[in-house]
């Protein structure tokens, strides 16, 4: 038996942009289970990104409600939501255990607990043997990691990721994506992940959420049936060919609109 | 600077003194005007040894500190209230340039005339050339803030005061650092101006009597103190922007 680990109602948003309003979101309704992975995609603007900063408490919704583990969102909680974005956005003064630290020390943890929940984080990411290195001396696929280390350190049921790997080259995503994959299927959190990328969208993903260009609606809700663990060759079978046509018939359609 | 390029300054800076001293030494300077290095050194000693001396310089110093204490903290807040509060920040931010170009030395018979040749005059009037450098660095210094870093604190549910002192404070602490630097360079210049156009203490007024005088060796030595006090002052903070800053990317 599943429940809606995190569960949108209803959820429009509206912006005011120079005295007009713009209507970013519009009547989005969706559901995701528990331990469930969900990408996120859609044409350029249509607020992607905003629905997953409703998740995140950032903001609140012009109309209707946002529920995680059945809690109405009203803050940020990051004990239940851990956030990833396009830039690692690491303390550039803190070495890397103390960024996946950070989380903790806002909490006031002591210390010594928080430092080993981090190194414990850190090994999770593969990032073992790099704990005191700054930013600066890591690489951008490192970062990125650090970064995902600093997402999970709380334990959150929910992951929130922003187009994580979008600024990343080509082969640094493909080596990230299947570490995500691994980490996921060791933690198994409950994922909103937002991606240009129709390829990530469904090689991740156990479902993937289309929308419309502005004001954002969802146009299909396509569940990926491939099997797991997730391989290289999958993406060249004629399954994954269907479905990432059939999400790009959308795409298309509303990019020319 | 690497091991090699440090020696090989210091070479030229020696060769440069003993060229000098050759060149007083051989007649080719002359000695009224350019007294040889090791004439400076003598009165630079005799100079040190004079309670008078001491006092001047400590008179100085006092007036430089007085200047820091209050122009840094006022200058600082000024520009962070500026930089945090649009309202103010646009009404006042054209202000604060426009007075941020203007040679601040055009002021200093006015403040001779409300405060008198005194203390008070000069801290007054290194506080208003000071403080420019300072609303202008607090501004500088918030705008340098990431605001993706405070929205990741704040998904991380980091409060008000937890995001000053955990992301405002260390991004903040490079320009900072490099705005106090610039500070004190004003501050001083400030002091000494003061000092040397009209005082009853200080170095700059020992300065101004020397050369009216045209006792050049105590006038060297003089200015030779004074750049050393500067020079001091200034690679202090930069060591301690060096420390407290090193995780800034080296270009």
């Amino acid at each position: 038996m599943t429940r809606a680990q995190v569960a949108i109602r209803g959820v429009s948003q509206r912006f005011g942009v120079d005295g007009a309003s713009v209507t970013a979101l519009d009547g989005i309704d969706l559901d995701v289970p528990d331990s469930q992975f969900v990408s996120v995609v859609g044409p350029s603007g249509c607020g992607k990104s905003t629905l997953l900063s409703l998740v995140a408490g950032l903001r609140q919704p012009s109309s209707g409600s946002v529920l995680c583990d059945g809690e109405l969102i009203t803050a940020p909680m990051p004990r239940k939501v851990g956030m990833i974005f396009q830039e690692a956005n690491l303390l550039p003064w803190l070495s890397a255990i103390d960024n996946v630290a950070f989380p903790l020390k806002l909490r006031r943890v002591p210390k010594a607990e928080r430092l080993e929940a981090a190194a414990r984080m850190l090994d999770l990411t593969g990032l073992a043997g790099f704990e005191s290195r700054l930013p600066h001396q890591l690489s951008g696929g490192m970062k990125q990691r650090v970064a995902i280390a600093r997402g999970l350190v709380q334990n959150p049921a929910v992951l929130l990721m922003d187009e994580p790997f979008a600024s990343l080259d080509e082969q640094t995503r493909m080596v990230l994506g299947d570490e995500l994959l691994r980490i996921w299927s060791e933690t198994r959190k409950t994922v909103l992940f937002v991606t240009h990328s129709l390829h990530e969208a469904v090689y991740l993903a156990d479902r993937v959420i289309v929308l419309s260009a502005r004001p954002g609606r969802i146009v299909d809700d396509v569940p990926v049936s491939l099997p797991r663990p997730r391989t290289f060759a999958m993406t060249s079978t004629e399954a994954f060919g269907v479905l990432k046509d059939r999400i790009w018939q959308h795409i298309r359609h509303a990019e020319r609109a | 600077m690497r091991r090699q390029e440090r020696l090989f300054v210091a070479a030229c800076v020696l060769g440069l003194l003993a060229l000098w001293e050759a060149m007083v030494r051989l007649g080719r300077l002359d000695a009224t005007l350019a007294p040889a290095p090791t004439t400076i050194l003598e009165a630079l000693i005799r100079l040190g040894r004079r309670p008078e001396v001491v006092t001047s310089l400590g008179v100085t110093a006092g007036e430089v500190i007085a200047v820091f204490l209050v122009a840094v903290p006022v200058g600082l807040f000024i520009g962070f209230t500026l930089a945090e509060v649009p309202f103010l920040g646009a009404l006042l931010r054209p202000l604060v340039n426009f007075l941020f170009g203007v040679p601040k030395s055009i002021f200093l018979p006015i403040f001779i005339l409300v405060f008198g040749v005194s203390i008070p005059q000069k801290i007054a009037f290194g506080v208003f050339t000071t403080v420019f450098v300072m609303i202008m660095g607090g501004i500088a210094a918030v705008q340098s803030v990431p605001r993706e870093l405070v929205t990741v604190s704040r998904v991380y549910g980091a409060g008000r005061l937890q995001i000053v002192r955990e992301i405002y404070v260390p991004a903040m602490a490079p320009i900072l650092l490099e705005s106090i630097r610039l500070g004190m360079v004003f501050n001083i210049t400030a002091v000494l101006l003061c000092e040397i156009y009209g005082a009853r203490d200080g170095i700059g007024y020992r300065i101004a009597a020397w050369g009216e005088n045209l006792q050049m060796p105590q006038l060297y030595a003089a200015l030779t103190m004074v750049a050393a006090a500067a020079v001091a002052v200034n690679e202090g903070l930069r060591l301690l922007e060096a420390r407290l800053c090193s995780w800034r990317q080296k270009t």
